[in-house]
């Protein structure tokens, strides 16, 4: 536990020493602050034109949690399919950049030791992350009414998502020594994982539509992170999803302990 | 007793050795320098000993334990500068040991005076605050030294520990390998293997040299023994590689390729 944590300490330490970090962190600031003022002002847009034309019902239906912090939450999502890789990516290159992993692997810790640190250390970066936009989402509770559970439910949606996501960052940081490769390979795969499996789905290669399916959609589905964040963002904490993200992240852990490993005995 | 023991060690990449059938065994306070031309195997071989590269065939033993079977056991035993300082360019001297004496499990307790230990033995006093980053390679060197010792583990493996360094660093470097393998009341305490190409070296603090030629043991011998004829160690060098070419002319052998670190 030791070791694990001095890995992780060691890591953020760097992490935030590096101008990586702050300008991750400003970038991401500043585009929630964007984000989330453009989704009050559009909430309350659609506010006026609704009262205006007295659409009752509507006006009935509208509320902060579903026409607010949604949509925000989902704006930043997109934004970590992008931002996140860049965090990521140096995770394990830079050790092997660095010739650091002849350290780490000639010291009496075990592989997994340094695998579970690097992976902490990314988790404790994307919860700060998360914790950003959870203020945003805070100020709402100030002027307004939101419910608190279903806030919290779409954060936690957020991080889940933030958790798989830094998973598959640090597995592609773990294949090669060359930061910019890890961060391309990390992008490229969030982009598949999380916007391009749904879009195939939609489309009808899955087989809901036409009738001249071969039945892979909900597999498909599955397999992508989309469908799992939008139940938690709607509220519903269903076990699935969890375990969904646990599965993510534990296969990507696995996958990057074998990569590190691999190097050596080739 | 036997602190460091390679027993057939073999490294193969593909079709070319790069170590073939290396076996030698170090005692107890020895300091060994394990020399060799470029390309020859040196750096391959001690990846091998500290457990960072597996060997395709053999086995080594640090202080008794297996690196493979027991490799935590071993690693605890291990001081190792490789080939490049292990640095981190953004962390402070103070908190690179910090660390290092962390994963090298020094306890808690002791570790702070582990650290100063280090820094002092190193001559790294006045740049503990300073960002690795800013230091000057003589001063790196240091650091990774330190490194290597700040755990005062038995057995310290280090590949071209002065390469780079000025003849005054150079100098300084040396004396302190010599004092870590000196008996300190009356115990031997660190045995030390060091690669180098640089024969003076050998003769200024090595008391037998392991001389290897494409991954090939072609010479093990007490340094007095070996210069005990009258003839300079240059000319023992150039000697045994040379009849080694020449056995390797009869019988056509891949020639060793050291990889890129």
């Amino acid at each position: 536990m030791r070791h694990l944590l001095a890995i992780a300490q060691r890591e953020l330490g760097s992490l935030f020493v590096s101008p990586v970090a702050y300008v991750v962190l400003t970038l991401w600031s500043v585009l929630a602050g964007t984000f989330f003022l453009s989704s009050l002002i559009s909430f309350d847009q659609r506010l006026a034109e609704a009262s205006r034309y007295g659409a009752e019902e509507y006006l009935a239906q509208m509320n902060l949690n579903d026409h607010l912090i949604m949509p925000f939450y989902g704006s930043m999502w997109i934004v970590l399919l992008f931002l996140l890789p860049a965090v990521s990516m140096g995770l394990f290159a830079n050790e092997k950049a660095n010739g650091t992993d002849e350290l780490l692997y000639t010291s009496p810790i075990r592989i997994w030791e340094i695998v579970a640190g690097k992976f902490l250390a990314g988790f404790a970066f994307v919860f700060l992350m998360t914790a950003i936009v959870g203020f945003f989402a805070g100020i709402l509770f100030v002027y307004g009414e939101p419910e608190v559970g279903k806030t919290l439910t779409g954060l936690l949606g957020l991080l889940l998502v933030s958790f798989a996501y830094m998973a598959v960052g640090a597995l592609a940081s773990s294949l090669t020594r060359n930061q910019l490769i890890a961060f391309v390979l990390t992008m490229v795969a969030l982009l598949v994982i999380g916007l391009m499996l749904p879009f195939i789905v939609e489309i009808g290669v899955g087989g809901d539509s036409g009738g001249r399916g071969i039945g892979i959609g909900p597999t498909v589905r599955y397999i992508s992170t989309a469908p799992h964040f939008e139940t938690l963002l709607s509220g519903v904490v269903d076990t699935v999803d969890l375990v969904y993200f646990a599965v993510v992240v534990a296969i990507c852990a696995v996958l990057s302990k074998a990569a590190l490993e691999s190097v050596r005995w080739r | 007793m036997v602190a460091i023991e390679a027993r057939n060690l073999s490294k193969r990449y593909g079709d070319v050795d790069a170590v073939s059938d290396l076996s030698f065994s170090i005692n107890k306070g020895e300091i060994v320098g394990f020399l060799g031309p470029n390309g020859a195997g040196k750096t391959t071989t001690m990846r091998m000993l500290t457990g960072f590269l597996p060997a395709t065939d053999g086995s080594a033993y640090i202080a008794g334990h297996e690196i493979f079977e027991e490799p935590i056991a071993a690693r605890r035993a291990i001081g190792y500068l490789p080939e490049t300082p292990p640095l981190y360019p953004e962390m402070t001297v103070l908190g690179y040991l910090a660390f290092v004496a962390k994963i090298k499990d020094v306890p808690r307790s002791e570790s702070k005076d582990a650290v100063d230990r280090a820094l002092l033995r190193c001559g790294l006093g006045e740049v503990r605050r300073r960002v690795i980053r800013d230091l000057s390679k003589g001063f790196r060197q240091r650091v990774g030294l330190a490194q290597a010792i700040v755990h005062d583990p038995p057995v310290l493996i280090l590949d071209e520990p002065t390469v780079g360094l000025d003849p005054i660093q150079i100098r300084e470097i040396r004396s302190l390998i010599s004092e870590l393998a000196s008996p300190e009341q009356g115990e031997a305490r660190h045995t030390v293997i060091l690669s180098t190409h640089i024969l003076n070296e050998v003769e200024a603090i090595c008391e037998r040299i392991i001389l290897i030629n494409q991954g090939r043991k072609a010479l093990d011998q007490p340094l007095a023994e070996v210069v005990a004829g009258g003839q300079s160690l240059e000319e023992v060098f150039a000697r045994a590689i040379a009849r080694d070419e020449v056995s390797s002319d009869e019988a056509p052998e891949p020639t060793s390729v050291e990889p890129a670190p």
